[in-house]
Order: structure tokens, then C-alpha cells, then sequence
């Protein structure tokens, strides 16, 4: 059977970035989707449901330069499941940071499960800039390639995609101090505050 | 302040006043939510108040730091890797650029000479992601200098007494 499940891995799923790149991916994709949040209650749920999918799509946050606890610990959970006939495994992840390669070694740790859980090791899209993309006048840029990354799911090819915003690394710094001031603000918070150098 | 910071109990009795154990283990501490209220709403404080918000706040103070973690997938294991991503109430939301990249300007956080020693059964290849890892965090935790040694659980107390011999 012919059937994608989604996983996210965000641990603010409901309302996280990789929800709404869940979401554009499923706008491309032809064919049938379900959708999962992971959290700390639904594992064996989502486990029973990937059984009977020919394809897995982990969308997830870059965190600490590697995988959110909540997605490890799902992983973890994952591993002790009898899943006998294995989806291809494709990954869609998206860092801070302007840089797309810092998501790399995640991207790895990601493969490893693959290798040590006998999971074929699929397609994979990395996303810079991914806290801002979707807000930004070239957030067509970011949907074009997940156009492209849900035709490579669709089709038996395996490519590794990244994009990023087109901006130089001071650009970057300077549209993302913008992009968090006016969040702050939001909250009522100034500049000021928001750079305090005080812990607790 | 040195710290040691440990996702397993050790037996291990540290004698200075300013050296500390935390054993992250015997620690209520939940995940991450992603929230940024951290950064936005009550800059450098988590909103959440459970043990981790004791335990940030001496990660940045230490100059001399050993993390003590199982590995798993290349990763630090979900006890020390739920620990870090509590961690970021110690960064702005600010971003500059370090080594040539984009990373997060760091509030009054002292730089650490950083040992991780990585316990477990692991291949290479899990070796070396995990040596990656460390890399890519000594640019977001303030490493001035870091080593790895990766043990087995059985050479882990020996080691972390000598480690902390060195200090
Ligand atoms: C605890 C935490 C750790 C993070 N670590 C990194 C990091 O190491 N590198 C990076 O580029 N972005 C990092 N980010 C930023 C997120 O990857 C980014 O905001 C992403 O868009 C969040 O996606 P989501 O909304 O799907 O959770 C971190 C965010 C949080 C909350």
C-alpha cells in the first residue's frame, strides 16, 4: 500500500514551524497522508500506525546541533516495536540558523537509526532559516523545494535537498535582530531586556 | 566553579568548595516546549520552574566542565540531551556571527575548558557523529577547549576520577 505517514517532531508541535512545512508538503504530495504529533503519551499509537505505510516523513527542529529529545525518545520507543514490513524513511528538517548544513549531523543520527534499525534511508530536505522563512517575501523559495522534496517521496528516487534565504551572513543578522525585536514586543519586551546579560 | 554533570549516578566525592555534581538522573527536569519565552517574555528565565532552572544557571558559570553522557544514535542520550535544550535561557535571541558562521550571542556565560566522556557500546561511525556533535556545540556552549573520551560503563568511574584529578 502506497501511504505516507507524517511525524512530527517539534516538541511545539501544534504550532511550529515544521507543522506549517508538514502542511506545504502535503499540499504537493500526491498521495495518501496521516499525520502525527509526537508527544510524551501517543508513541505505541503512532508505532501502530506506521506499520501498513510504505513511507515515514520526520519533520523536526534542528535542537542543540541534533535531534529533539522528544523525537529521540520516540526513536527509542520506535526501536522496540516489531514493524515488519519497514517504510522508506524521509526527512524534512529545518534549523535557526542561516546556515542549512548545521543541520547535517542530525541528518545523521537520523541515518544511523535507519542503518542500525534495518529502515531504508530516503530522501532529505534541509531548511536554514527556518524560524523566519514562511514570514519573509521569499518564503516561495522554501515551497518550491518542498515541492520538490514531496515529487523525490512520491517517486522511488533518493536526492538530498537544502535551501536557505538568499542572504549574505551579515544580512542574516541583521533581518533576524528585526525579526526577534519585534517578537519581544510583542510581549512587551525591549531590546534592552531581551540582551540582558543576567541568568535567572 | 567546576562542575560535573552526570546523566548516572557516580560514586565520587568532590572536595573543594567550588566544585560541584550534579546528578542529572535524581533531577525532575521535563522537555524543552520551544516556547522562546526565555528569550522574549522573561529573558534569561525558563518558564518552566522545574530543577533545571537550578542547574543553567551553574553550566554557565563553570569554567571547567565535564558532561558525562550515554550515547545513543550518535547523540547525546535523552537525559543530558533534555538537560542542553533547557540550557538556552543562557543565550539571547540575538544572533552574531562566531567562526564564521550564525550563532547566538551568549549572556554572562564563562568559557569552559569542556570534557565529554561518552560512555557506552559504540561503532565507529557512532563515535564519530557524536565527535561531530561536540564540535558543533563547542561554537553554542562556550568550549575554549574540549576533549571527548568514550568509555565503557564499567570504566566510567575511573575515569571521571581522573578527570576531576586534573583539576
Ligand atoms: C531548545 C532549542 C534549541 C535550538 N537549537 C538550535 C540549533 O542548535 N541550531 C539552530 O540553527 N537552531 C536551533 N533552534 C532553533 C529552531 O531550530 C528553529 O526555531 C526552528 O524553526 C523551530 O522549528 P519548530 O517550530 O518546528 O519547532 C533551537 C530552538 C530551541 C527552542
Amino acid at each position: 500500500m502506497v501511504k505516507t505517514i507524517i511525524i512530527n517532531g517539534s516538541p511545539r508541535a501544534p504550532k511550529s514551524n515544521s507543522k506549517q512545512y508538514a502542511e506545504i508538503f502535503r499540499k504537493y504530495y500526491t498521495g495518501e497522508t496521516i499525520s502525527f504529533m509526537i508527544n510524551n503519551r501517543n508513541h505505541s499509537e503512532i508505532c501502530d500506525h506506521i506499520e501498513g505505510c510504505s513511507d515515514i516523513v520526520f519533520v523536526f527542529p534542528l535542537y542543540a546541533d541534533g535531534i529533539p529529545s522528544t523525537l529521540l525518545n520516540f526513536l527509542k520507543t520506535l526501536e522496540t516495536y516489531q514493524i515488519n514490513q519497514k517504510p522508506r524513511v524521509h526527512i524534512l528538517i529545518n534549523c535557526g540558523f542561516i546556515e542549512p548544513e548545521q543541520n547535517n549531523v542530525a541528518l545523521d543520527m537520523m541515518r544511523l537509526f535507519c542503518r542500525q534499525n534495518r529502515y531504508e534511508f530516503s530522501s532529505t530536505l534541509a531548511i536554514g532559516a527556518g524560524e523566519a522563512f514562511l514570514t519573509t517575501p521569499l518564503s516561495f523559495l522554501v515551497k518550491g523545494k518542498i515541492k520538490k522534496f514531496a515529487k523525490l517521496v512520491a517517486s522511488k528516487k533518493t536526492e538530498h535537498l537544502s535551501v536557505t534565504l538568499p542572504l549574505s551572513k551579515k544580512s542574516f543578522v541583521k533581518a533576524s535582530t528585526k525579526y526577534w525585536i519585534a517578537y519581544g514586543e510583542r510581549f512587551g519586551c525591549s531590546k534592552e531586556q531581551m540582551a540582558s546579560m543576567k541568568i535567572e | 566553579m567546576k562542575l560535573l554533570l552526570s546523566d548516572t549516578p557516580l560514586t565520587i566525592h568532590l572536595k573543594k568548595e567550588n566544585e560541584i555534581y550534579i546528578d542529572l538522573s535524581q533531577l525532575k527536569i521535563s522537555n524543552c516546549i520551544g516556547c522562546f519565552g526565555c528569550w522574549t517574555k522573561t529573558p534569561g528565565k525558563c518558564v518552566i520552574r522545574d530543577d533545571a532552572v537550578k542547574v543553567y544557571p551553574m553550566i554557565a558559570n563553570s569554567e571547567k566542565i565535564i558532561y558525562v553522557s550515554h550515547v545513543k544514535y550518535g547523540s547525546y542520550d535523552t537525559i543530558m540531551k533534555t538537560m542542553l535544550e533547557r540550557a538556552i535561557p543562557i543565550q539571547q535571541a540575538f544572533i552574531r556571527i562566531h567562526n564564521n558562521e550564525t550563532h547566538h550571542v551568549q549572556r554572562e556565560v564563562k568559557n569552559k575548558d569542556a570534557v565529554i566522556i561518552a560512555y557506552g557500546e559504540l561503532s565507529q561511525e557512532e563515535k564519530d557523529i557524536f565527535t561531530r556533535l561536540i564540535s558543533r556545540n563547542a561554537n553554542n556552549m562556550s568550549f575554549s577547549s574540549y576533549r571527548i573520551l568514550f568509555v565503557t560503563k564499567e570504566e566510567l568511574t575511573s575515569t571521571v576520577e581522573q578527570e576531576v584529578a586534573l583539576w
